[in-house]
């Protein structure tokens, strides 16, 4: 495990701004999660870190060495495809092993095989390694995936979007999993997501990615509650924040255009609030439920208490709790 | 769980509405109207594939010649059958078939396999070279016979004069299509030339299926590209590559219209495949009973052949 250190690196496809300019360290042991909707250059950030595309400028650094034009496979990292890349005539066994088969590790056989069964039973797999790799389940086949990274003790492990195209079940269940063997392992990890839930309960960082540049990075508490943006609060938070004209509010802070309520800065009451607001649907899910009210003619989503009884046509009441302040330009104002 | 019972609720319904606007309309059952959409089909199968092949079957048994229609036919039981493989020009002509769909296929594929990889690089221009690589597949077999021949011509062929060019030997001392040691491989030469593109073809089609991030994960993996290539390149275009072979080794093995035209068989008997031996017997000697035995021979050889093949292209495939 080392510390992989970015600076500044930017990369273009064609006419197509990919990243602008990255900075971003990686410690030692950490977990680090990139989290932007598709085709904000998350992936290409992987790409950049193992080698599989070149940077247009700036310089990448693995354990204090300058890696920037090696090749990938001198670059000692391990990468889980989001399409499991795994090699389909091979069975699970010959899946894990082939990283370390590589003739330059010249690893004695009996330590592949050690090493296999020791990964298959940290992920559960360890009754599937004579099966072909084409038959087994998409979650089983990302385990592989997965385990085909663990065998090796890289630098770092880059995971796009491993875990993307499971089931919800299955992906709550590997995401414990994967922190679990995080933990054990002390790995390093920068791992691309666009799911929100996986970021906060991974990672030990997480680094906002929107357009091709880093909008904010820090502990998924900091992201959460002091986003530097309405991006980045839009980012994260279920039901997203609902971003509303601040004219609609008295007392906003002077230079601000947009209030960011969530949830929990809005309370719900009969009456006696700052605003009313009409109820136009309850959506039951089960120990909650989402309201969906209109406010002067704008959506506002929040949580309720399912035993509060409101139903459509209810005329409430809102009160703003400390919410989040963003100028015209969407940055964040200090309340 | 609602949302899903009620759209397959939707399917089974129109599903069931159906038949039953069938019946209202013309009174047809599904049943019929399958048999009706299936029945000229059918009807032409058995009409040009079938009954040919059964009425081929029962000629073999039989003394029948088509010039001699009014003879009466005798049956004669398996007799065809024990001379054909009993008889040594038999045996001599399916060595010849042997040697060239041997060659040819071993040649085609090795060639056709390696210009796929090549192709599949995506170097400058490769869709320009693909273009070019597949003209001599698209010709007219009669066409490429014909102007081989004149390419083998000895005084004024260019293939002589290029292999003069590069040996150094008098382009007239040799002669491709008239030395019996040259002409099994003359005719390989041409099949190569002409059918080496669509091995190429299948070949490229097997390598273009192989998704770029299996390289990219054995790059992290740190394979050489040696490695990749017997690791990952070749096992994944292994059913490609033997469906080529497949359809080269059948296609040859029944060769006729290309060697016919470059050397008739000759010289002497050196190139005469089955098919010829075969097209001589029935519209030159007229022994119609005798080829029909000799066609049904041929064709139980190919079939078992080509079954024992698929067994083992199945068996590559579900690796």
């Amino acid at each position: 495990m080392a510390e992989v250190e970015i600076k500044a690196v930017s990369k273009a496809f064609g006419k197509t701004q990919a990243l602008s300019d990255l900075s971003l360290t990686i410690g030692d042991g950490e977990f680090v999660a990139l989290l932007g909707p598709t085709g904000a250059g998350k992936t290409t950030a992987l790409r950049l870190i193992a080698g599989l595309e070149q940077p247009d400028s700036g310089s990448i650094r693995i354990d204090g060495r300058d890696v920037t034009g090696d090749a990938p496979a001198d670059r000692d990292v391990a990468f889980v495809f989001q399409q499991y890349s795994l090699y389909p005539h091979l069975t699970v066994f010959e899946n894990m092993a082939f990283a370390l088969r590589a003739p330059t590790r010249r690893m004695p056989e009996a330590d592949i095989r050690a090493k296999v069964q020791e990964v298959a039973r940290l992920l559960h797999i360890e009754t599937k390694l004579d099966n072909k790799a084409t038959q087994l389940s998409g979650g089983q086949m990302q385990r592989v995936a997965i385990g085909r990274a663990l065998v090796r003790s890289p630098s770092i492990y880059l995971m796009d979007e491993p875990l993307s195209s499971l089931d919800a079940k299955l992906r709550g269940e590997l995401r414990l999993e994967l922190k679990r063997i995080q933990v054990d392992l002390g790995a390093t990890i920068l791992y691309v997501t666009h799911d929100q839930t996986e970021a906060m309960t991974m990672a030990s960082r997480i680094g906002v990615i929107e357009g091709g540049r880093l909008m904010q990075i820090g502990t998924p508490r900091e992201i959460y509650e002091n986003p530097i943006n309405a991006h980045v609060a839009a980012r994260l938070g279920q039901p997203t924040i609902n971003l509303l004209p601040a004219a609609l509010f008295a007392g906003a802070p002077v230079g601000v255009e947009t209030i960011g309520a969530r949830t929990e800065h809005l309370t719900i009451a009969r009456g006696g609030g700052d605003i009313s607001a009409t109820v136009k649907r309850v959506e039951h899910l089960g120990d909650q439920s989402h309201l969906h009210l209109d406010l002067a003619g704008r959506p506002v989503v929040t949580l309720a208490d399912p035993e509060a009884g409101f139903g459509a046509g209810d005329v409430v009441s809102l009160r703003l709790n400390r919410p989040l302040f963003f100028d015209a330009k969407g940055w964040r104002v200090a309340a | 769980m609602n949302e899903l019972s009620a759209s397959s609720r939707i399917t089974y319904r129109a599903v069931m509405v159906r038949p039953g606007v069938a019946r209202r309309i013309r009174g047809l059952s599904d049943r019929t109207l399958a048999w009706l959409f299936i029945t000229p089909t059918i009807v032409l199968l058995l009409a040009i594939n079938i009954f040919p092949l059964l009425w081929t079957i029962y000629l073999s048994f039989t003394n029948y010649r088509a010039n001699r229609a009014n003879v009466p036919t005798i049956w004669l039981g398996a007799d065809w059958y024990q001379s054909i493989l009993t008889d040594p020009d038999i045996w001599a002509a399916m060595q010849v078939t042997a040697h060239f769909v041997i060659w040819t296929v071993v040649i085609e594929t090795v060639l056709g396999f390696g210009l796929a990889y090549l192709i599949d690089k995506k170097f400058r221009g490769h869709g320009m070279w693909t273009t070019i690589i597949l003209l001599p597949m698209m010709l007219s077999p009669a066409v490429v016979g014909n102007f081989w021949t004149f390419l083998y011509q000895p005084q004024i062929g260019l293939f002589n004069y290029v292999v003069a060019f590069f040996t150094g030997r008098a382009a007239s001392s040799f002669q491709m299509l008239g030395d019996v040691t040259l002409s099994p491989w003359a005719i390989v030469i041409v099949d190569a030339w002409m059918w080496t593109p669509y091995v190429m073809l299948i070949c490229l089609a097997g390598l273009r299926s192989i998704p770029d991030y299996i390289y990219e994960a054995a790059e992290v993996d740190r394979a050489s590209k040696w490695r990749q290539f017997w690791s990952i390149t070749l096992p994944m275009a292994l059913p490609f590559i033997m469906l080529a072979v497949l359809f080269r080794g059948i296609e040859n093995f029944k060769m006729f219209d290309m060697v016919n035209l470059l050397t008739g068989g000759g010289p002497g008997s050196t190139t005469e495949v089955a098919s010829i031996t075969l097209k001589r017997a029935a519209f030159e000697s007229w022994r119609t009973g005798y080829s029909s035995a000799f066609a049904i021979i041929l064709f139980v050889t190919v079939f078992g052949l080509a079954n024992i093949y698929v067994k083992a292209l199945n068996k590559v495939k579900s690796r």
